[in-house]
């Protein structure tokens, strides 16, 4: 079974190993050799410091060098479409990397994090020493087809500084997007979602838009669409696939040779051709491109986890107001796992949670947070996940206020069991879910 | 001076200083989203206090202005060149620059352009062609617009200043200056408005010192001694009276109640006493405006009287009306409208509405021009037995260019054939 979670890594490592040297055309072996030396070493060295790094740390390592490598894959964009429509700018750093030293490092710092990203698999005691020599061999055996395949292409198809780094990037994101601790798309989502919301909220209060007392319901529906789900999805699609889209631009407005000079028009005509041809040939890359961040978005939002997520349990407070809930009986509070509860008083209701930490202390929570509409939280492996924004959040964090983090509830623990004042459950629910669909439907 | 200025407008006026400024605030914005979640408002924290922020985001329209002051001169000087003013064709205006030799070939290329559809002018050593209209005003909007919005963003973050204050009816204006003139009426209607569902109007009385009267809406804001008005929320000011058996004596207080729209509630606590009085307006009648209610005439408010947290009675009493019950007397003088208005010093708002104008003349004139009129232009001048032809196109560069080629063509032939 480990095997097949290799896949998607190794296949996605030998398309970047194609796309590095077709970029750099000129220092094949060179690139052969540090891209698979940089798979090792990645590999083999995130294998290792599992077992001396706390888990967090290196996820989140991995992460930020994802999160790095797509900010430059915007920035390398921005220069690419500025570079197209500007005669003035002329190309810096290209020099470097067509020298052996440049398309090492590149090639290095590619295999790098693909074999980092791909010893992720081996986390949680899955993975042993013998499955991460099978993932180096791997690898090395399908760079090497990719070495052979990259020879049968035709010398017209060329990849550009531009749409190499993209081809990578998108496919080093798409190879993460299927371990949720590495996926980038859903966090950016996410952060799309809270950056729309304070922009326009701050944006309305500097233009002194008046508020919802005095707007037509459409209206405020209208601009209550900006602070929803949907609007954090969009933005998150349209960040995702911009710097792909600004490259395709870029490559399609070069400008075609001058060819004012030729007199005679066959040949004009001849050497525009083959200016369009090889912008077309140019274009094969960024478009796959494309596709590739699709998939990696839509592995993002449809991932291939099952959450733990119990139905809730009705339970009743005592004449006093007091919730009791046994450590050991129709569940084992103790377990590690997320018991969900729900708890009605007239009218109101609240759904809260009792969780034990990978540190062996009780928390009890609301199964909502301080920002999203309350759609609840599932347990997946080391964290617990809003289904509302995806936004992960680590067993040990649980427990703690503050961000997408779920509402804590004060409780007592007794020797048998679990303490909650009803009476300040349902308040807190009540604030809180009142503040959330506030904020999300509109409230400023 | 004049060699420091050449020499830093090209930095200036470079196209790259708003992406890489706007980048470099990006990445501070992503490092503070690390520490708080209320990352824009610390990012303008920041940028209000930190003179090098407040430097690097001047460079923006800064940058602006630069480019409208280059792209103008860039402008004119191409004008000069097709009106055969200037012979100084300089290949940086240009798409493309060639130069063949002389021949006299003008009246001949004349005719041949003005068939491709090109309206020419021929004057003396020069021949300019030209079609479609330029979108060099049009650029210059968006220019402008944007200038504008990087230097109200900037004025905004740098001199904002918002005072809160209650202005009530019959009370004079509570300007951050000071006191302004009496507030004679304040009215919620219905709006026909196809934005605003209600109009609010606050009526400024004539003031002795001759300013006439005033009223101040909802949007857009008025300005009213430098500060705009923003009306935020609803509310009562009550003046009360309260007496219970064991506090004979009483207690009055003026007090501006939160407690809008009706269902909420806010409280007066007495003090040096366990009472507290919680206000609320009472829900309207079924199919009635909730918010117009009060506004309209109602004043009745409801109200709970609590010792402690025991709840003594329940009940209403009218404005300028009392209620009493067991020795208990709660009574309220005069109740009147208020609106919680914030009076924002804010110059750079100004510039942020012309933005939107700016941006939406430009964006609705710039998407016919280029699909169906692009300016394509060519001049050829002749000087010094060379002569140098040039071209640009704002839109439909390729069969402009063919155009351009061919018109070469005809030059060369002609070189050679007078040549012999």
């Amino acid at each position: 079974m480990s095997a097949l979670k290799f896949i998607p890594h190794i296949l996605s490592w030998a398309i970047v190993v194609l796309v590095l040297l077709r970029g750099f055309s000129g220092q094949r072996p060179t690139v052969a050799i540090a891209g698979n030396v940089g798979f090792t070493v990645g590999a083999a060295g995130t294998f290792f410091l599992f077992g001396s790094l706390p888990v967090n740390t290196l996820f989140g390592t991995i992460r930020s060098a994802l999160g790095v490598s797509f900010l430059l894959f915007w920035g390398s964009s921005v220069v690419a479409i500025y570079r197209s429509t500007d005669r003035g700018v002329t190309p810096t750093g290209e020099r470097f990397l067509g020298t052996p030293l440049g398309a090492g490092i590149c090639a290095a710092l590619a295999g790098l994090l693909a074999g980092a990203v791909g010893a992720c698999t081996l986390q949680g005691g899955s993975g042993t020493l013998v499955h991460l020599v099978f993932l180096v061999l791997a690898a090395a055996v399908l760079a090497s087809g990719a070495r052979h395949l990259e020879r049968l292409l035709p010398d017209s198809f060329r990849v550009s500084p531009s749409g190499m780094l993209a081809g990578v990037v998108s496919l080093l994101l798409y190879s993460s997007s299927s371990i949720l601790r590495l996926d980038l798309f859903s966090p950016l989502s996410m952060k799309v979602m809270k950056g729309i919301h304070d922009f326009v909220h701050q944006f309305m209060e500097s233009v002194l838009v008046p508020d919802h007392l005095f707007i037509r319901p459409i209206a405020w529906k209208l601009i209550g669409l900006l602070f929803g789900k949907e609007v954090g999805f969009w933005g998150g699609m349209a960040i995702w696939f911009t710097p792909a889209l600004l490259v395709l631009l870029a490559i399609q407005l070069q400008r075609p040779p001058s060819v004012a000079h030729i007199r005679q028009g066959a040949q004009r005509r001849k050497l525009l051709a083959a200016a369009i041809g090889r912008q077309r040939s140019l274009l094969v890359v960024p478009l796959l491109t494309v596709v590739i961040l699709g998939g990696a978005a839509y592995r993002s939002s449809f991932p291939a986890v099952e959450y733990w997520d119990p139905k809730p349990i009705p339970v009743t407070a005592s004449p006093s107001g007091e919730i009791f809930i046994p450590k050991k009986g129709e569940v084992d509070l103790e377990d590690g796992k997320l018991h969900k509860y729900l708890f009605k008083r007239g009218e109101r209701q609240a759904r809260f949670f009792v969780l034990m930490s990978p540190a062996g202390s009780f928390t009890v929570d609301l199964d909502a947070c301080a920002i999203c509409k309350p759609d609840g939280y599932g347990q997946a492996e080391g964290s617990v996940i809003c289904y509302y924004c995806k936004t992960l959040i680590p067993l040990d964090t649980v427990g703690k206020p503050g961000g997408c983090n779920p509402v804590p509830v004060q409780f007592t623990e007794k020797a048998d069991g679990i303490a909650i004042d009803g009476i300040t459950l349902i308040n807190s629910w009540t604030a809180t879910v009142r503040a959330t669909t506030g904020a999300t439907e509109g409230g400023k | 001076m004049n060699r420091l200025f050449s020499a830093a407008l090209p930095l200036i006026s470079s196209r790259a200083v708003p992406p890489l400024v706007l980048s470099l605030f990006f990445v501070i914005y992503i490092g503070i989203a690390f520490f708080t979640d209320e990352t824009l408002v610390t990012l303008m924290a920041f940028t209000r206090k930190s003179i090098i922020l407040t430097a690097l985001l001047a460079l923006i329209p800064l940058n602006y202005l630069s480019r409208i002051v280059q792209e103008t001169a860039r402008h004119r000087r191409i004008r000069r060149i097709m009106s055969g003013r200037s012979a100084d064709v300089m290949p940086e205006l240009f798409d493309e620059t060639v130069e063949l030799p002389a021949t006299t070939v003008f009246p001949e290329l004349q005719g041949r352009l003005a068939a491709a559809e090109y309206k020419t002018r021929c004057t003396g050593n020069s021949l300019a062609a030209w079609r479609g209209t330029t979108n060099f005003p049009l650029r210059i909007l968006f220019l402008t617009g944007t200038l504008c919005l990087f230097a109200g963003i900037l004025v905004s973050l740098t001199t904002r200043s918002v005072h809160r204050q209650m202005v009530i009816e019959g009370e004079p204006l509570p300007t951050p200056h000071g006191i302004g003139g009496t507030i004679s009426r304040i009215t919620l209607a219905e709006s026909s408005s196809s934005i605003l569902r209600r109009t609010l109007t606050m009526e400024l009385a004539p003031s002795p010192a001759g300013h006439g009267k005033r009223s101040f809406g909802i949007y857009p804001p008025s300005l009213y001694e430098g500060h705009f008005i923003y009306p935020r929320y609803l509310g009562l000011a009550l003046f009360l009276r309260f007496s219970a058996p064991d506090l004979p004596e009483g207690y009055e207080t003026p007090y501006t109640l939160n407690c809008y729209p009706p269902g909420k509630e806010d409280s007066v606590a007495v003090p040096g006493s366990p009472y507290k009085i919680v206000f609320s307006i009472p829900e309207p009648a079924a199919g009635s405006d909730p918010y117009q209610s009060y506004m309209a005439d109602n004043k009745t408010l409801g109200f709970k009287l609590l010792k402690g947290k025991e709840l003594l009675f329940t009940g209403s009493v009218p404005a300028g009306g009392g209620y009493e019950r067991d020795g208990y007397r709660l009574s309220l003088p005069d109740v009147r409208r208020l609106v919680v208005t914030d009076f924002i010093g804010d110059y750079g708002l100004l510039l942020i509405w012309a933005t939107a104008l700016f941006y939406l003349l430009a964006g609705c004139c710039w998407l016919p021009l280029r699909l169906f009129f692009p300016r394509r232009e060519m001049v050829f001048t002749s000087e010094h037995g060379v002569i140098k032809a040039s071209s640009r196109a704002e839109g439909g560069a390729r069969r402009h260019a063919g155009v351009f080629h061919e018109a070469l063509d005809l030059v060369a032939e002609r070189g050679l054939a007078d040549r012999g």
